[in-house]
């Protein structure tokens, strides 16, 4: 029903209400078409960004974090180490044989 | 000042010793005066990046004499007309001996492609010191040899440099207190009719080092380096040039732990670069070098073995 109206009642409304439409629906379509481009370029120079920090921290911190862990676990090791060789004494005798 | 004296001679040997130890290591010979100046920061700042594979073997054969073989492969850059750096995968082989006694330490270096390039560094007298440093290559003009003469006093140091094609130069630099010292240096280049001057200034405490240099070529460098603790410091470095206005700021940290050591760079150029030197066990170390250019998209990695 509403369709037919347009066409055949009102067509100056009609028309006039399809610019008064077009211009809001243009407007918003502008709007759109710049949220599309400014987060297709948002989303870039984010990509971008996470990219650059991203092989940045994989160079710089990534092998210190592996040798820092390393350096751990030795001196781990080497505390354990001491720490059997000064037990012995008091209870030295049973596991050497 | 006068009645200042008696302490300040006291005080003076600590100078001496502090200046020892800034200007005593001279394995490697470095184009810049002042080498000894900004050691700490180019310890962690300039590490030096390869590409490619490197492997170096070093034999004693005596307690004062050993011989390297030596393997790079990979691409080397060469400059080209453009503004793309060519790179062409090249491979060489160097052969070296080297002779280290107390009072004098020679080095030779041979190289595939006909490079060889020797150091020598005698002590002649308690103060006085030699160096002396040659390249000699197959292309015409290429080669050039420099000689330095050290000169160590109570509280300051003295340098005269002679190089080929009519280089003089002389550095001079004097502790002022128990921390600071202040040089000056003066070179006259014949070929290029150039003649420069520059100034120096370095600070350093337990815990920090403080350097300056300004130079009549243009170049501003400042650094400072902080030992946070044995193993850690960290260093910055801020260099610029007031004729070509090109400037440059790094900040570095250099990790020094019993099995490795993980030094790393950014600079403001969008340069990351990183080196790890892993001892893998006695005397075999293993090398990774990454350096990455983002502005330029360009990407260096290598690895290498030492050994001995």
């Amino acid at each position: 029903m509403a369709p037919k109206r347009i066409g055949v009642g009102g067509g100056d409304s009609s028309i006039l209400a399809k610019i008064a439409n077009s211009s809001i629906v243009s407007q918003g379509r502008n709007a759109a078409c710049d949220a599309v481009y400014v987060s297709k370029k948002l989303l870039k120079s984010t990509g971008k960004a996470a990219w650059i920090a991203g092989t940045t921290l994989l160079i710089l911190v990534v092998p210190l974090v592996i040798e820092m862990d390393r350096e751990q676990l030795l001196n781990e090791m080497e505390f354990q180490q001491t720490s059997l060789l000064g037990t012995p004494p008091p209870a030295g005798g049973m596991p050497m044989y | 000042m006068a009645d200042l004296l008696p302490p300040l001679t006291a005080a003076q040997v600590d100078d001496k010793t502090k200046v020892d130890e800034k200007v005593d290591y001279s394995n490697l010979p470095s184009p810049v005066p002042y080498e000894e100046l900004h050691r700490e920061a180019f310890m962690s700042l300039k590490a030096d990046n390869f590409e490619g594979l490197r492997f170096d073997f070093t034999k004693a054969l005596n307690q004062k004499f050993s011989l390297s073989h030596s393997v790079m492969m990979g691409p080397t850059e060469v400059p080209s007309q453009s503004a793309e750096t060519i790179k062409i995968p090249t491979a060489h082989y160097e052969f070296g001996a080297n002779y280290f006694e107390p009072k004098l330490m020679l080095i030779g270096r041979v190289m595939t492609d006909g490079r060889l390039n020797a150091r020598l560094k005698a002590d002649l007298t308690d103060k006085l010191i030699v160096k002396a440093n040659a390249q000699i290559t197959n292309e015409p003009h290429l080669s050039h040899a420099m000689f330095n003469f050290d000169y160590m006093g109570s509280d300051y140091r003295a340098q005269l440099q002679l190089g080929n094609s009519a280089l003089i130069g002389a550095t001079y630099i004097q502790s002022v207190t128990n921390r600071l010292s202040l040089g000056g240096e003066v070179f006259w280049a014949g070929v290029p009719r150039k003649s420069g001057i520059g100034y120096a200034a370095r600070y350093e405490s337990d815990k920090m080092v403080a350097t300056a240099q300004v130079a009549s070529t243009g170049a501003v460098v400042m650094n400072y380096v902080q030992k946070i603790s044995e193993k850690v410091s960290l260093a910055t470095d801020f260099m610029f040039n007031y004729f070509s206005r090109d400037v440059t700021a790094s900040v570095g940290y250099d990790y020094i732990l019993r099995q490795s050591r993980v030094r790393g760079k950014i600079d403001s150029n969008g340069v990351a670069s990183a080196l790890v030197e892993e001892r893998l066990s006695m005397g075999l170390n293993f090398l990774l070098s990454a350096e990455l250019d983002h502005k330029k998209k360009d990407y260096k990695f290598g690895f290498g073995l030492t050994v001995g």
